[in-house]
């Protein structure tokens, strides 16, 4: 039996509550340190700081908000796939033994 | 400096004094609880526990990555805006990103820097971090760190000093073929703890006891005439000379390697410093390079296990596998360190087991680092030897290093933790924060051209900007150029220090026995003549 269409109001609280599973148990930190051990091994983290420093050196007026706005898109698309598909199946297996 | 202004808000704070600003013991605060959830988090998985977590104010939502207001009680999301209303909304000024300290002024409407708040934030997590670890052997706690303040002594002679600007980085003249030595030294200049030592007057050239050839003598000259006033470029001339004379074998003009120089300086720094052993050393060498790497070695059969530690100062890793193994992807320095830790088989003749008898047996090997030092130093082995020491061709591969490098996947304790729970790469097999196993790279040298007519330079690290050394030529570079580079050594230095109990170094006791002696033979010889003297009056009468 296909499952019922949820609101964005449940879709929201049920990601609010996943949020706090996830946090609570600790799980959060042990998958973002994976995500960070991958992102620094592939060479993307020094990248982007590299990137965002020298940046930084010429951007007028510089401001933190700025200089995010500049960096976070190229930040989000260089994203190697295989990284993003590791990290996704990390978080999808925690959330299949959570949900019935 | 440069026209920078600083946050004039934060600076009135930090000028009210630490302890009387709440918002800044608040920061505090928040930056410890952050430490402490962390070193919860990694433990809570296996229990039923639950880490207490914060949820926003404004949206009621949990928050994985909570800004909390330095003025009241308010948490909230960065992202949607909630803190930054709040801090309007109450004209409070400042909030903080509890995960990096960052802390946010409404007024100037951007991120802040300020040194004193720096300096209390790593304060703060590095006190949380020292009541979460043990040593492993002596499972005594860490040595807290205090910070230094200055004896009425101190402040007397800091008052008389005479401050002098110093551009900290000087370029070395090539005396001939001598870049090998040239980016050696560059990267002990560039290296905290051999600067600190030398800076720091340890080791006075002017009132070593050692007549000629002392090359810690030749450190502190080099480390004087790097932080004087003169910023053209300095030939270590006395240097070379000494180094000649201490290590024959890379005397004379042709190029020479430059690990081999940097082993050699080692050696030679080690043994004219006051106090250095053959054991157990804690010279400056030893306190800042030495580390320990245990071989284990398991018979296939019977599985008994046998293990040796040997001390190391540097670990030098293979470009190629063994003919057959297959690479997965790129050279990476991380896959150089996993081909070092991995284990390999030993041909049947080279094993006999001590439980099982049998000589001739399958046995397997693996290294692994028990004890890490200070300072890493790692030399890319590109030079292929053939028989004698004369040199067949340079490999050239290029690898890829990191900034920043975690080594806790190649320590013995994490690499048997891991093997135990069949965990690989979880961070709850680390014991103790992670940040104990954190280094940052501050020195590069690279070589290009081929082995006999090829050039040195390498790039260093001042904080946080990057500059590259070619002999006398400095010149300011983005990080990005430095990993880039056709690296040959790379030096990496501890996030964190972490201090054993105190116990009195050996140099010391060694100088106060001398000290002791000294005066016991002084009271003798007193003694003595007095009683000739006593003797010659007696005889008179």
């Amino acid at each position: 039996m296909p499952p019922a269409a949820a609101t964005p109001a449940e879709l929201d609280a049920l990601q609010a509550q996943l949020t706090q599973r996830l946090l609570e148990s600790g799980e959060w930190d042990r998958i973002k340190f994976v995500l960070a051990a991958k992102l620094n091994d592939s060479g993307w983290t020094d990248d982007m700081r590299n990137r965002s420093k020298e940046r930084a050196r010429t951007i007028e007026p510089l401001s933190f908000n700025a200089l995010l706005e500049e960096m976070l898109p190229p930040a989000q698309t260089s994203i190697p796939l295989a990284i993003r598909r590791d990290v996704i199946a990390l978080i999808r297996g925690y959330i299949d033994q959570q949900i019935e | 400096m440069n026209g920078i202004q600083g946050c004039p808000h934060i600076a009135a704070l930090v000028g009210l004094g630490d302890l009387a600003s709440g918002p800044l013991r608040k920061f505090q605060e928040v930056v410890a609880w952050e430490a402490r959830r962390a070193q919860q988090a990694k433990t809570v998985g296996a229990t039923r526990k639950k880490v207490s977590i914060p949820f926003c104010s404004t949206c009621k939502v949990p928050l994985p990555r909570p800004f909390v207001c330095l003025h009241c009680s308010y948490a909230g999301c960065w992202r949607s805006g909630h803190v930054s209303e709040h801090l309007q909304e109450s004209q409070h000024i400042f909030c903080a990103d509890v995960t990096t300290g960052s802390i946010f002024c409404s007024e100037c409407k951007d991120f802040i820097y300020h040194a004193r708040v720096d300096e209390l934030y790593r304060a703060a997590v590095v006190t949380e971090e020292e009541k979460q670890t043990r040593f492993q052997v002596a499972k005594k706690p860490r040595e807290r760190f205090q910070s230094w303040v200055p004896t009425a002594h101190d402040v007397v002679a800091l008052e008389n000093a005479a401050t002098i600007p110093c551009q900290r980085r000087r370029g070395l003249l090539n005396l001939g073929q001598t870049c090998f030595m040239n980016v050696v030294l560059q990267c002990f200049i560039h290296n905290p703890l051999l600067r600190n030592y030398f800076l720091g007057d340890k080791h006075n050239n002017r009132q070593c006891k050692i007549e000629e050839d002392c090359t810690c003598c030749e450190m502190d000259k080099l480390f004087a005439e790097i932080f004087s006033d003169e910023p053209t470029a300095f030939g270590p001339v006395t240097f070379l000379v000494t180094t000649w004379r201490k290590s024959t074998e890379l005397a004379g003009y042709q190029q020479q390697d430059a690990h081999e120089f940097f082993i050699s300086t080692l050696n030679n720094i080690h043994s004219s410093s006051r106090g250095s052993t053959n054991i157990s050393c804690n010279c400056i060498v030893h306190s800042t390079f030495a580390g320990q790497l245990q071989s284990d070695v398991v018979c296939e059969r019977c599985g008994n296990e046998t293990s040796t530690v040997d001390p190391m100062l540097d670990i030098s890793l293979e470009l190629r596998g063994k003919p057959g193994e297959v690479l997965a992807g790129e050279n990476t320095l991380t896959t150089c360190l996993k081909r070092y830790t991995q284990r390999e088989k030993l041909g049947s003749k080279q094993y006999s087991c001590s439980k099982c008898g049998k000589s001739g047996q399958e046995a397997s090997k693996r290294m692994s680092i028990r004890k890490l030092p200070p300072v890493l130093s790692f030399q890319f082995k590109r030079f292929e030897h053939k028989g004698d020491k004369s040199v067949s061709r340079k490999i050239d591969t290029r690898v890829r290093f990191p900034a920043i490098l975690d080594m806790a996947p190649f320590t013995t304790h994490v690499m048997k933790n891991a093997e135990k729970e069949n965990s690989n790469g979880s961070m709850s097999a680390y014991p103790g924060p992670i940040t104990m196993y954190e280094y940052d790279l501050f020195a590069v040298i690279n070589h290009e051209g081929q082995i006999n007519n090829g050039h040195y330079t390498n790039y260093a690290r001042y904080e946080d900007e990057w500059y590259r050394f070619d002999d006398d030529k400095v010149t300011a570079a983005s990080l990005g150029s430095v990993l880039a580079s056709p690296a040959y050594m790379c030096f990496y230095v501890k996030r964190h220090l972490d201090y054993k109990p105190y116990t009195t170094p050996s140099y010391v006791l060694k100088r106060e026995n001398e000290v002791a002696r000294e005066k016991e033979i002084e009271r003798e010889k007193e003694l003595s003549s007095i009683k000739e003297l006593e003797d010659a009056l007696l005889a008179t009468v």
